[in-house]
């Protein structure tokens, strides 16, 4: 009796746990039999209802009466709660889309088992329009903006259209459009370039679609001087004293805070003049100084291994302007891009390295040396450790103590400005140093930076009051004779400034530039150089705190000025000068 | 500032005693060394300070303040040809107006430490270096050496032990020296600089020291400038009617890339209604490029390490004090001058000729000096030193 009793209690339990057969535990094959992989617009219900058959796991066979369970797991809209299968194990549910575009995705669920029924929800018609780049921009007179205008257009539900025409027209201004009208692209987005009227003022441009309602109108100002991109902040560890610009990377020389490296349109990391984005970043080392000292550097592309391997950084140390300097040359080896590292250094004693320039194909290294004059230093091969026996020559010149600002190689010479003394032209065979003219022409002021261009050369001053009691600064422009000695030509005085600390001229020799400090007049000042004997003023961009350094490069065919800005708010300033470069 | 001075002082109640004095000094300096080769005058009111000073616990507990208001009536400095420091250049630059806010426990255990005396003492004030501070002294004039001699207005943390005739003090600071009148130490800087003192007393009324700071990047103050090691020697003279002073520093910047070195000797006779007072002095000093809006300043912050040059600065002073006011405001007028020469020490660009137009020069300066409630502490110590006199009573100083 207590036997049969408990055996009635098994089978009361059985029937309890199967039910209609579909208990959690039960395992069937899902069959989907129609309605999966549709396409339909967002918040439509699909034409084709979703359909299963529920199989038994084992036999195989219909299984009638079991429920099924459906959800929505993916884009959103509704399904059938639930369905029971008929006498051949179907079970069916509508599906209605949701509201945004792309797959959505229902589950079946039978038992322990399920089966996923996927969908395509297209955007709906399009319902709306606005603006979604470009705007507002200020730009170069007669030049394209850097920014294409976009529209984006929209369904009702806010989802991007794509195949939808955009008509575009210049309403102010006498600009011109890349196209009149363009199709929107799979983010629902349709764009067109303004090329900036030729006269300065503000410039409009409206964009309408076919079929909606309003119009969305795009402003831009075209100005004829250098056009603000962009002001990158720098730590206050001294803040910014150079960049050096190549291949679209920016390595900026922040003192203590060693080198910090940016892509600024180079693609690695995606960056570009109005978003730079960092790479990598390097303290180099103290050498027994206060700190790295990082002030100005040099990315060598070696064209005899085709290496793009070392960086060059000068570091500043300590010093007594005419007389005493320190600060070794450090060698980074810029493999690794995002993971620098330093591998050697060359260091001479009493006397610390300034501005560098580099004869590249025959791999050597000019180093203005300050109190030592000139360095050339051999940098072929493998560096590592200590170089300081890779010295080839170094130069000391003038009557008085050398002490070299900066240098560059042209036409065969090495041309220095020394602070005390004035521009030299030196002679150099593969490194080996000889004086062989000027000097000794700038006794007013003392001598800043230089550049070398067109046959002629360009160096500033520095000074407010301190050598003669003289105001302001200047621009010196040199003519270089027939053997290439410079013999003084014109000035352009820069009042209410300390010094004019950086001089460069453009990459195609058309545009002058120099850096300012000190003073009210500081920041960044253009010239054109149609005439290169006489330099005519084409613009300025002024910084009250001071620019340190400045120097060009030509990005995604657009030529820009990168500029040092002096502590409080030290910070790489971009401006992008294309305008004037003609 | 006179109003302030009407009040008495000397209050005191409920286990609290306080007292309070104040001081100005409204002067007329002419001198010409000046930058582009000429002269200039200038009337300003100097050293205004007011000071509070508290004690609790029976003593065991004194509040040291002093309010400096130099922010106020000399906003662009006082004319002082070779004073330096804080951007300034020949102008001697504003105090912070929190000049000093310490708390000192001077006799940290009492009797448990039976002959040995423990201090400690913690706030905004003088590190414990060098030699007392030149608005204590009887010298109008600030001296050259202020920035090679004293360290000021820090936060620190001092310990000090005082064992018969010799106190050793060490302490904590922050390196960074203010950038503004109204800047305070910056906080996370604490604890980056250290000095040490030691002073022996071997007889009353004379006191000698020795010290030694290490200051981490002064004049940068997120910590990126060179770093400082200072010494100095001194021997201080203070019974009436005598005082003397003479001292020896020397400061070393940047692992030695820069040495400057100073001497100064100075002394004052309190005779009956008035007090002569003299002062030698050679300093050597940084030159820095002058900013285009005022060639009495430099660039800050800074953000290079290279100077022009150094110059040393040999400046004799002499002058007298005249007794001419007693009672709760006290007077003396004084009228002291200066000559002043100007020397190139090694290499550099710096050449004072072109820039003053002279090597050498004079300056003087008249006014008087008024205060009330109690004298003028020595500002640099927080420790009574037995042996000598704590106040300026000793000296031409109302």
């Amino acid at each position: 009796m207590r036997r049969n009793r408990i055996a009635m209690l098994f089978i009361l339990a059985a029937a309890l746990a199967c039910g209609d057969g579909s208990g959690p535990g039960t395992r069937y094959v899902l069959t989907i039999m129609a309605g999966n992989a549709q396409t339909d617009t967002v918040g439509s219900t699909l034409p084709i209802p979703y359909v299963v058959k529920v199989a038994d796991a084992t036999s195989a066979t219909a299984q009638a009466g079991v429920t099924v369970t459906w959800r929505v797991t993916a884009g959103g809209g509704s399904v059938t709660a639930s369905s029971v299968t008929d006498g051949n194990g179907i079970a069916t549910a509508t599906r209605t889309l949701g509201t945004v575009a792309g797959t959505a995705r229902a589950n079946a669920q039978a038992g322990a088992t399920s089966i996923t029924f996927t969908a395509t929800a297209l955007a709906g018609a399009a319902t709306q329009f606005q603006k979604s780049a470009g705007d507002a921009q200020t730009g170069s007179t007669g030049l394209a903006l850097p920014v294409p205008f976009a529209v984006l257009v929209q369904d009702q539900y806010g989802n991007p259209v794509e195949s939808v025409t955009v008509n575009w027209a210049v309403t102010a201004g006498a600009g011109s459009l890349s196209v009149p009208s363009s199709k929107t692209d799979i983010s629902g987005v349709a764009r067109t370039t303004l090329t900036l009227d030729a006269a300065a003022g503000p410039n409009a441009v409206s964009a309408t679609v076919v079929g909606l309602a309003g119009t969305q109108t795009f402003s831009a100002t075209g100005v004829t001087g250098p056009v603000f991109i962009k002001s990158l902040a720098v730590t206050e560890n001294y803040g910014l004293h150079d960049q050096f610009i190549r291949d679209g990377l920016a390595f900026l020389c922040a003192w203590n805070t060693g080198i910090l490296i940016y892509d600024v349109g180079n693609g690695m990391s995606g960056g570009s003049p109005a978003n730079p984005v960092l790479v990598g970043q390097v303290v180099t080392n103290s050498n027994g100084n206060t700190g790295a000292e990082a002030h100005n550097a040099w990315w060598f592309h070696n064209p005899v291994t085709n290496e793009k391997k070392y960086l060059f950084v000068g570091q500043e140390g300590p010093g007594s302007i005419g007389s005493s300097s320190s600060g070794d040359i450090h060698v980074v080896d810029v493999s690794d891009l995002a993971h620098p590292t330093e591998v050697a250094f060359f260091h001479r004693a009493g006397a610390g390295t300034h501005n560098f320039w580099m004869d590249e194909p025959h791999q050597i290294l000019y180093a203005a040396y300050y109190n030592a004059g000139v360095m050339a230093i051999d940098v072929s091969g493998t560096l590592s450790g200590d170089i300081s026996s890779r010295l080839i020559d170094s130069l000391s010149f003038g009557a008085g103590n050398s002490y070299t600002w900066s240098v560059q190689l042209y036409n065969g010479s090495l041309y220095a400005s020394d602070m005390v003394s004035g521009l030299w032209q030196l002679s150099t065979n593969l490194g080996t140093l000889g004086s062989a003219g000027g000097g000794g022409n700038e006794a007013a002021r003392y001598s800043s930076d230089l550049w070398v261009a067109n046959g002629y050369a360009y160096s500033g001053t520095w000074d407010h009051f301190q050598r003669t009691g003289l105001a302001g600064s200047l621009l010196k422009i040199w003519q270089l004779n027939g053997t290439g000695a410079p013999v003084a030509l014109d000035s352009i005085t820069v009042a209410n400034v300390g010094a004019v600390s950086d001089v460069e001229v453009s990459p195609d020799g058309k545009l002058l530039m120099f850096s300012t400090e000190s003073g009210p007049n500081s920041g960044f000042w253009f010239y054109s150089l149609a005439d290169p004997a006489h330099p005519a003023f084409v613009g300025k961009y002024l910084e009250p705190s001071g620019v340190h350094t400045a120097t060009f490069s030509t990005i995604g065919g657009r030529l820009y000025a990168f500029g040092a800005k002096n502590p409080s708010g030290a910070a790489m300033i971009i401006l992008d000068v294309t305008s004037m470069d003609k | 500032m006179l109003a302030v001075c009407t009040g008495r002082a000397g209050a005191q109640g409920g286990g609290v005693t306080a007292s309070w004095g104040a001081q100005a000094i409204p002067a007329f300096t002419q001198t010409n060394i000046v930058p582009g080769n000429r002269s200039l005058g200038e009337a300003r009111v100097v050293q205004p300070v007011a000071m509070l000073h508290a004690g609790a616990l029976g003593g065991r507990l004194r509040f040291v303040g002093t309010l400096n208001f130099e922010k106020y009536t000399i906003p662009n400095g006082e004319l002082a040809p070779g004073d330096w420091g804080e951007s300034f250049e020949d102008r001697r630059h504003p105090h912070t107006l929190v000049h000093e806010l310490m708390l000192v426990a001077p006799d940290l255990l009492g009797r448990l430490d039976g002959p040995v005396n423990l201090f400690v003492a913690a706030g905004k004030g003088f590190v414990p270096f060098g030699t007392d501070d030149p608005m204590s002294r009887p010298v109008v004039r600030y001296p050259v050496n202020h920035h090679w001699s004293q360290i000021l207005e820090r936060a620190v943390t001092l310990v000090g032990i005082r064992v018969g005739p010799a106190t050793l003090e060490g302490a904590l600071f922050n390196g960074d020296e203010p950038v503004s009148p109204g800047s305070w130490p910056k906080w996370d800087r604490f604890g980056d600089s250290w000095a040490a003192r030691l002073t022996v007393i071997p007889f009353t009324g004379l006191e000698t020291q020795g010290s030694y700071a290490f200051v981490k990047s002064p004049e940068n103050r997120p910590g990126a400038g060179p770093n400082d090691d200072k010494v100095s020697v001194s021997a201080r003279w203070a019974r009436h009617p005598w005082y003397g002073h003479l001292e020896w520093a020397r400061n070393s910047t940047a692992s030695g890339a820069f040495i400057f070195h100073s001497v100064l000797a100075e002394g004052a006779l309190t005779l009956p209604g008035h007090q002569p007072y003299v002062r030698f002095e050679r300093t050597e000093r940084p030159e820095e490029e002058r900013v285009f809006a005022s060639r009495f300043r430099t660039r800050r912050p800074l953000f290079e390490n290279s100077i022009l040059g150094i110059t040393r600065w040999t400046v004799v002073t002499l002058g007298d004090a005249v007794d001419v006011l007693r009672g709760p405001i006290r007077g003396s007028p004084f009228v002291e001058g200066s000559w002043i020469g100007i020397a190139r020490v090694g290499g550099g660009v710096f050449d004072p000729t072109v820039f003053y137009g002279r090597t050498h020069g004079a300056s003087i300066t008249f006014g008087i000096r008024l205060a009330a409630g109690m004298r003028m502490h020595r500002m640099g110590r927080y420790q009574p030193t037995p042996g000598t006199m704590d106040d300026m009573s000793s000296m031409p100083m109302p």
